[in-house]
C-alpha cells in the first residue's frame, strides 16, 4: 500500500511534473490540429465545375482578352460570366477535338441550357457590388495596378490556368470559401485615404441592396 | 440635433391636388421592391407597404366635402429618429444624397425604429414572405428578399440610384451630378398624373428645388423638426392644414 | 500511461484553450449567423441582362401601352412607355400587376373538361379538339359567341363564327364603348366616338370616370398631368359630375353631386343654358332641340338630379368662356348607361362647337373587316348582350345550343349576375377560352386555357374615347407555358373545322390584313411602334330630339335609396379579379377580413339610424347584400356607395369569397326610344342587420 501513491507528483521527479502538464498540452495540440486541419476539411467540400473550361486556350490560343466575356454593359451593370447562348457564338460547332467540348455543345449549346458555373467570389443577396466603380479608370487614379492585378485582388487569377481550381463550398452557408467578408470591403472602403478622396464611402448602402 | 448635410439630398415633392389615389404607385413599389402579396390584406398591421397612399378628409358633411390622396413614402428624415434608437446600428443615415439605410440582414427585429417613426413607414416581417408557385420568377434582381424578423422601409428605390451611377461611370460621366430624371423611383415614374417629382433638392437645375421652396409646398409633421425630405404640395389650404397639428388658429404656410 | 481523472481533466483542459485559438468557435458562430439568413424558402436574386419590349396590354381595358422590363428571358416588371401615346410615361394599376399575373395560382394550366359529377378533369388537347368539334358540330345553327376584348380583331373570327356557323348572335361585354355607338347611329354619325382631351381647355366629365376607368385613361391622365405643373393654376378644368366623389372628383377641380343616371338630364340642363346665351348649332332638326332643351330648366334640373342651379349655371358659364371646351358623358362605373346620356353630351358638344374641331369631339375612322362576313364594328356595337340574355329568360328567345366565350366572364360580370348565370344554365354545352379561371368558367362544360396578352400577339385598335385613330400590337413578351395554345389560331383553325370560310388562314394573316385596313404598317408594328391618324369622318349630324327626349327621363326608382358601385381599375376589372399585389389598395374600411363595407354620408346615416361599422342588409328584387356601415361625407345624399370588383366566387385567394358583387343590386332596364339595356340606376331598400 505504502508503494501507492494517491498524489505521485509529491516532488520527486522532473519526469512526473512533466506528466503532470502533459495531457494538456496533448489536448492542446488535438485541438489544434482538428480546429485548423480537421475543422476546415470537414466544414468545406469539393466541388468541381460542371464543365472544364480552359481560361488559357481562350487568352492565349484564341487571343481573347478578359472583357471579352466578363465586360460590363451599356447599362453600366456586369455581365460577370457568359450566357451559353454567347459561348454558342464560337461554338455551336466543335472547334477542336477535346471531348469535354464536344459535351458542352451536346449538353448545353444544342439544348439551350445554362451553366451553373461555380462562382469563387458570389456574394449574398445583400450586397451590391459595382464592377463600374471599381474599374481600372478610378483606382488608378492613385494607384498603379495592371488589370491583372485589380481583378485578383478578389477574384483567383485564372487566366493562366488549363483547368478552373477546385471551388470549396461551406458546408453551412452555401457560400464559397473565397467569398470575401465585409471586413475586406472596409480595407479600401473604411480606409482613411480612401474614405473622401475617393467616392469609396463606407455608407451602408453603398454596398448593400 | 443637427441634420446631417449632404451635397446631394434625393427628395420627392408630391402634389397631393395631383393624386387620385388609384394606387399604380403602390404596386409599382411591391414589385420593384420585391414585397410579397398577402392573402388578407385588410389586415393593416401584417400588410407591407413601403408606400402607402391615405385618404384626407376635409371633414366637413356633404356637399362641403373635399377629398385627397397623401401617398407616403418613407419621409428620409434630416435627423431621423427611427436611426438614434436603433441598436445594431442596422439603419443609418450616412451616404451622400440623404436616403435611409437599412440593412436586412443585421436587423435584429427588436422594433425600436417602428416604435420612433412618426410616420408608420416602417414595417415588420411578422410572416415570411410568401410568393404563388412560380410568381418568384418574376422577382427583380436588384433588391434582396426579406425574411421573417426584420423591419424593412422604403429605400427612395436605393438600387435605381446605383445602377444611374454606374452608367454614369461607364460613360464616362460625373456620378455625383446626375441630370435631373437620371435616377427616379418607381412610384414616380409610374404614376400616370405625375403628381410625384423626384431628384436632388439641392441641385437648382432639378425640379423638386423650386417645387421645394413652393409657397404651397410644406412637410409632414414640420414642427417635429425631422426636416424630411418629401415636400407636399397643395393649393388647398386644409390639406396643408392637415400636414401638421395646427391648432385651429394657428396660420399654415401658403 | 494510463490516463486518470486528473489527466482526463487536464486533456480537457488543454482542447478547451486550444479549440479557443483555432477557427471553431468563432467561424461556427459566423457561420452559423449567415446560415440564418439565407432559409432555403425565400427566394433569392437571379440576376440577367435587362432588355426592355414596348407592347400594349391586353389585361387592363385602358389598354395601356407599356414597356416591359426583362431579366434574361423573365418578365420582372411593367414600366410606362414614354413613347406609347397610350402611357405617356403613365401605367394603370393593373397592367403594373401584369407580369406577377402570369404566375397567378387562378392560371388555367391546361384543358378542363367537366365530367359529370361536375368535377372538373384535366384532358388533353386532342380530347379537347374532338369534344369541341363534336359539341359544336352538332350545335351548329345555333352557337352564339361572347367576347370580353373590345379592341381586338378576335372579334372578327368570332363574329364570323357566329354568323356561319351560328345565328348570328356575336356579343361584347358590356362597357361604355355600345351606348355610345348606338347614340352616335342614332344622330345619323358614322365612325367611332373620339374625346381629344388633350387638346382641351375645359373637360366637362358627366358620370364619365376619366381619371379613374373611362376610356384610354392612362393617355387622359396624361393630359391631366400635362396640364397642371405641379402647385400652379392648372392650365385645363376638370370638372366631374356624379353621385360620389371618386378618383376623377378628386382630381378634378369641382365635383358637382348629380344622382346617378340622371347625366342626360344634367347635360340638357347645360344645353337649355348653353342655347339662352345664344349658342346654336348647324343640324336640320335644331329646333327640335331646343324646345326639347326648354323645358330642363335649371330649377328642374336640378330637381331632377339633385344638384344645385347656380352650380349648374357656374359650369354652363365656364363652357362659354373655355376656347376648346369638351364635355364627356358616361357612367361612373364604367357600364350600364343608356345611349339617351351619351347622345345628351353629343348634343352639348354640337352647341359648343366642338364636333370634329382641335379639344373637341371627334369622329374617327373604322377600319372595315378582314376576316369574311366577320361583322363590322357598327353591328358589334348594336348587338345588346343583356338584352340577349334577358330575352332568353323571358322566353322570348331561345337559348342557344352552344355558348362560346373568350375572355368573358358574365357570371360575375353582368347585372343582376346570378340571374344572368341561371340563363346561363340554358345553354347546353359551353366553352371558354380563358387565362383564369373565373366564375364562368366554373359554369362551362369546356374550358381552354389561352395565354396571356405579354405571352402572345394581339391587337389593340382604337379603343372608345381615344381621340385619334390607332392601331397597335401586343408582341410576345414572355414564353408561353407548354400547355396553352394561342386562341387567335385555334379559334381560325375550329372555324375552318366547322365549315366557316374566314378568307384567312392563321391568325397572324388577320393581324396583317387588319394592320393594312387601318393603313398601318406592318413591320414597323412589329418593332413595337403605333400608328396613328388624324383622320376623321363627316360630321353632320342631327340631335335625334324624339329620340333624345324619350331616352333621357328617368325612370322612378324601387326603395329610397341608391346604390352608386365604385369602380377602381386597381382591384380588377369585368375579366380579371383582384390581382396579388393588388388587395392591398383596398381600403380599411372597404373590406375587413372578407366583410364588405359599404359608404354613406353622415346624413343619410341618420335617417337610417345607423353608425360606422353597424351591420345592414342592402336588397331589391334583384338581389341583396349583407354590408357593413362607413361614413365618408363625399356621397350624395340617400346615396350607397359598394366597390366594384368585390365578391369573387372564384379566382384565387387574393379574390375569392372577399366582400359581396354589387352587380347582384343591379337591375336591368330598358331604355325608352333605343331599347338598350341600362343598369346606372339601382334603387335599393336598407335595414339594419
Amino acid at each position: 500500500m505504502a508503494d501507492r501513491h494517491l498524489h505521485p507528483a509529491n516532488g520527486n521527479s522532473a519526469s512526473s511534473q512533466f506528466g503532470g502538464a502533459a495531457p494538456f498540452f496533448v489536448g492542446l495540440v488535438v485541438a489544434l490540429i482538428l480546429g485548423w486541419w480537421a475543422f476546415p476539411q470537414m466544414l468545406y467540400s469539393q466541388k468541381h465545375q460542371p464543365v472544364r473550361f480552359s481560361h488559357k486556350v481562350h487568352m492565349e490560343g484564341a487571343g481573347m482578352e478578359c472583357s471579352s466575356c466578363h465586360f460590363l454593359r451599356e447599362d453600366g451593370s456586369f455581365a460577370g460570366l457568359p450566357t451559353t447562348e454567347s459561348c454558342a457564338e464560337c461554338h455551336s460547332e466543335p472547334l477542336g477535338s477535346d471531348p469535354e467540348e464536344a459535351r458542352f455543345i451536346e449538353e448545353y449549346v444544342n439544348t439551350g441550357k445554362e451553366v451553373e458555373w461555380l462562382v469563387y467570389q458570389k456574394q449574398p443577396d445583400n450586397v451590391f457590388f459595382s464592377h463600374a466603380a471599381h474599374s481600372m479608370n478610378s483606382c488608378n487614379t492613385c494607384h498603379d495596378f495592371t488589370e491583372t492585378e485589380l481583378c485578383s485582388t478578389c477574384h483567383p487569377n485564372v487566366a493562366e490556368t488549363d483547368e478552373a481550381p477546385v471551388y470549396y463550398e461551406n458546408k453551412l452557408t452555401k457560400y464559397s470559401k473565397q467569398t470575401m467578408k465585409m471586413w475586406r470591403c472596409e480595407e479600401c472602403h473604411a480606409h482613411p485615404e480612401h474614405y473622401g478622396t475617393t467616392r469609396s464611402s463606407n455608407a451602408c448602402y453603398v454596398c448593400h441592396k | 440635433m443637427q441634420a446631417k448635410e449632404f451635397k446631394v439630398k434625393w427628395g420627392m415633392a408630391i402634389d397631393i391636388d395631383k393624386c387620385t389615389g388609384c394606387g399604380a404607385c403602390m404596386v409599382a413599389c411591391q414589385a420593384e421592391n420585391n414585397l410579397s402579396p398577402i392573402e388578407d390584406a385588410s389586415n393593416k398591421i401584417k400588410v407591407m407597404n413601403w408606400l402607402v397612399v391615405y385618404e384626407l378628409s376635409n371633414k366637413k358633411p356633404f356637399p362641403e366635402h373635399d377629398v385627397a390622396y397623401l401617398p407616403r413614402p418613407c419621409q428620409q428624415c434630416g435627423t431621423p429618429p427611427c436611426v438614434s434608437v436603433c441598436p445594431v446600428i442596422a439603419t443609418d443615415k450616412n451616404e451622400e444624397g440623404g436616403i435611409v439605410s437599412q440593412i436586412y440582414p443585421r436587423c435584429i427585429g427588436c422594433r425600436y425604429c417602428m416604435a420612433a417613426c412618426p410616420y408608420h413607414a416602417r414595417y415588420f416581417n411578422w410572416l415570411d414572405p410568401v410568393w404563388p408557385e412560380g410568381m418568384e420568377k418574376a422577382l427583380t434582381p436588384d433588391v434582396s428578399v426579406r425574411p421573417r424578423g426584420v423591419v424593412e422601409k422604403c429605400s427612395f428605390c436605393h438600387h435605381r440610384f446605383m445602377m444611374a451611377k454606374d452608367k454614369a461611370i461607364v460613360e464616362g460621366r460625373d456620378p455625383e451630378a446626375l441630370a435631373d430624371g437620371e435616377y427616379v423611383t418607381s412610384c414616380t415614374e409610374a404614376c400616370p398624373n405625375g403628381a410625384i417629382v423626384f431628384g436632388d433638392l439641392n441641385n437648382p437645375d432639378h425640379q423638386v428645388y423650386e417645387l421645394a421652396r413652393s409657397k404651397y409646398a410644406s412637410r409632414l409633421l414640420e414642427r417635429l423638426h425631422a426636416d424630411t425630405q418629401v415636400y407636399y404640395i397643395s393649393r388647398r389650404e386644409w390639406v396643408r392644414r392637415q400636414l401638421d397639428n395646427y391648432l385651429d388658429n394657428e396660420k399654415v404656410k401658403g | 500511461m494510463a490516463v486518470d481523472r486528473r489527466g482526463f481533466l487536464k486533456f480537457v483542459a488543454g482542447v478547451s484553450a486550444g479549440v479557443m485559438v483555432t477557427p471553431i468557435p468563432w467561424k461556427l458562430l459566423d457561420d452559423a449567423s449567415i446560415w440564418t439568413q439565407n432559409w432555403p424558402w425565400i427566394p433569392s436574386n437571379v440576376d440577367g441582362a435587362t432588355s426592355y419590349v414596348s407592347t400594349v396590354s391586353k389585361l387592363c381595358p385602358s389598354c395601356v401601352g407599356m414597356k416591359v422590363r426583362l431579366v434574361g428571358d423573365r418578365p420582372v416588371r411593367i414600366l410606362p412607355d414614354e413613347n406609347h401615346p397610350l402611357s405617356k410615361g403613365g401605367i394603370s394599376p393593373l397592367a403594373v400587376a401584369e407580369a406577377q399575373m402570369l404566375y397567378s395560382p387562378a392560371r388555367v394550366k391546361r384543358p378542363l373538361k367537366r365530367a359529370a359529377d361536375g368535377a372538373y378533369v384535366a384532358i388533353s388537347w386532342e380530347e379537347a379538339d374532338a369534344l369541341l368539334a363534336e359539341k359544336l358540330g352538332a350545335a351548329k345553327g345555333s352557337i352564339a359567341c361572347v367576347s370580353g376584348d373590345e379592341t381586338g380583331s378576335i372579334n372578327e373570327v368570332l363574329s364570323s363564327l357566329a354568323v356561319q356557323a351560328g345565328s348570328g348572335n356575336f356579343y361584347l361585354m358590356p362597357t361604355e364603348a355600345q351606348p355610345a355607338a348606338k347614340a352616335l347611329a342614332a344622330m345619323g354619325g358614322k365612325g367611332q366616338l373620339g374625346y381629344d382631351i388633350e387638346n382641351s381647355d375645359y373637360v366637362l366629365a358627366i358620370g364619365a370616370n376619366v381619371l379613374e376607368t373611362w376610356g384610354p385613361v392612362i393617355s387622359t391622365r396624361a393630359a391631366y398631368k400635362a396640364a397642371r405643373p405641379h402647385g400652379e393654376d392648372p392650365a385645363v378644368q376638370f370638372v366631374f359630375a356624379g353621385p360620389v366623389q371618386n378618383s376623377t372628383a378628386a382630381g378634378a377641380d369641382q365635383w358637382v353631386p348629380i344622382k346617378a343616371g340622371t347625366e342626360g338630364v344634367f347635360a340638357l340642363g347645360i344645353a337649355h343654358l348653353l342655347i339662352k346665351a345664344g349658342a346654336t348649332a348647324d343640324a336640320a332638326d335644331f329646333s327640335a332641340f331646343k324646345s326639347l332643351a326648354e323645358a330642363y330648366t335649371p330649377a328642374k334640373v336640378a330637381e331632377i338630379t339633385g344638384t344645385n342651379a347656380d352650380q349648374l349655371k357656374a359650369v354652363a358659364a365656364a363652357l362659354l368662356k373655355a376656347r376648346t371646351p369638351l364635355v364627356v358623358c358616361g357612367s361612373d362605373f364604367g357600364q350600364g348607361t343608356g345611349a339617351g346620356t351619351v347622345m345628351a353630351g353629343i348634343a352639348v358638344n354640337m352647341l359648343l362647337g366642338g364636333l370634329n374641331r382641335k379639344g373637341g369631339l371627334k369622329l374617327l375612322p373604322v377600319a372595315e373587316p378582314v376576316v369574311s362576313s366577320a361583322m363590322s364594328r357598327a353591328e358589334m356595337m348594336d348587338k345588346d348582350f343583356v338584352s340577349y340574355m334577358s330575352r332568353i329568360n323571358a322566353g322570348k328567345e331561345k337559348a342557344p345550343k352552344a355558348m362560346v366565350f373568350y375572355e368573358a366572364n358574365p357570371a360575375y360580370a353582368l347585372p343582376q349576375a346570378t340571374k344572368m348565370s341561371e340563363v346561363l344554365g340554358q345553354v347546353s354545352f359551353k366553352v371558354t377560352f380563358t387565362t383564369f379561371l373565373d366564375e364562368t368558367a366554373m359554369l362551362c362544360d369546356l374550358v381552354l386555357p389561352v395565354p396571356m396578352g405579354l405571352e402572345r400577339l394581339d391587337d389593340v385598335a382604337t379603343p372608345y374615347g381615344y381621340g385619334q385613330a390607332l392601331y397597335c400590337l401586343a408582341r410576345p413578351v414572355a414564353p408561353m407555358p407548354a400547355s396553352v395554345k394561342p386562341a387567335g389560331d385555334y379559334i381560325v383553325a375550329l372555324a375552318g373545322k366547322l365549315g366557316c370560310s374566314l378568307g384567312v388562314s392563321s391568325w397572324e394573316e388577320v393581324l396583317q390584313a387588319k394592320a393594312k385596313a387601318m393603313d398601318a404598317d406592318w413591320d414597323s408594328l412589329m418593332d413595337g411602334n403605333v400608328f396613328t391618324s388624324d383622320a376623321t369622318v363627316s360630321a353632320n349630324l342631327s340631335f335625334a330630339a324624339d329620340l333624345l327626349a324619350k331616352s333621357v327621363n328617368v325612370k322612378a326608382q324601387e326603395g329610397n335609396f341608391a346604390v352608386a358601385p365604385v369602380f377602381k381599375l386597381g382591384i380588377g376589372t369585368a375579366k380579371t379579379a383582384i390581382p396579388p399585389y393588388n388587395n392591398k389598395l383596398i381600403r380599411r374600411w372597404e373590406l375587413q377580413g372578407n366583410e364588405l363595407y359599404v359608404a354613406m354620408n353622415g346624413a343619410t346615416a341618420r335617417k337610417l339610424g345607423v353608425m360606422m361599422h353597424d351591420k345592414i342588409v342592402i336588397s331589391n328584387k334583384s338581389g341583396s347584400i349583407n354590408a357593413r356601415v362607413n361614413i365618408f361625407e363625399g356621397i350624395m345624399n340617400d346615396t350607397i356607395t359598394v366597390l366594384m370588383g368585390l365578391g369573387h366566387t372564384a379566382f384565387d385567394q387574393f379574390s375569392k369569397g372577399k366582400g359581396e358583387n354589387v352587380m347582384q343590386l343591379l337591375t336591368v332596364g330598358f331604355e325608352a326610344g333605343t331599347g338598350l339595356s341600362v343598369w346606372n340606376m339601382a334603387g335599393v331598400t336598407i335595414s339594419k342587420a
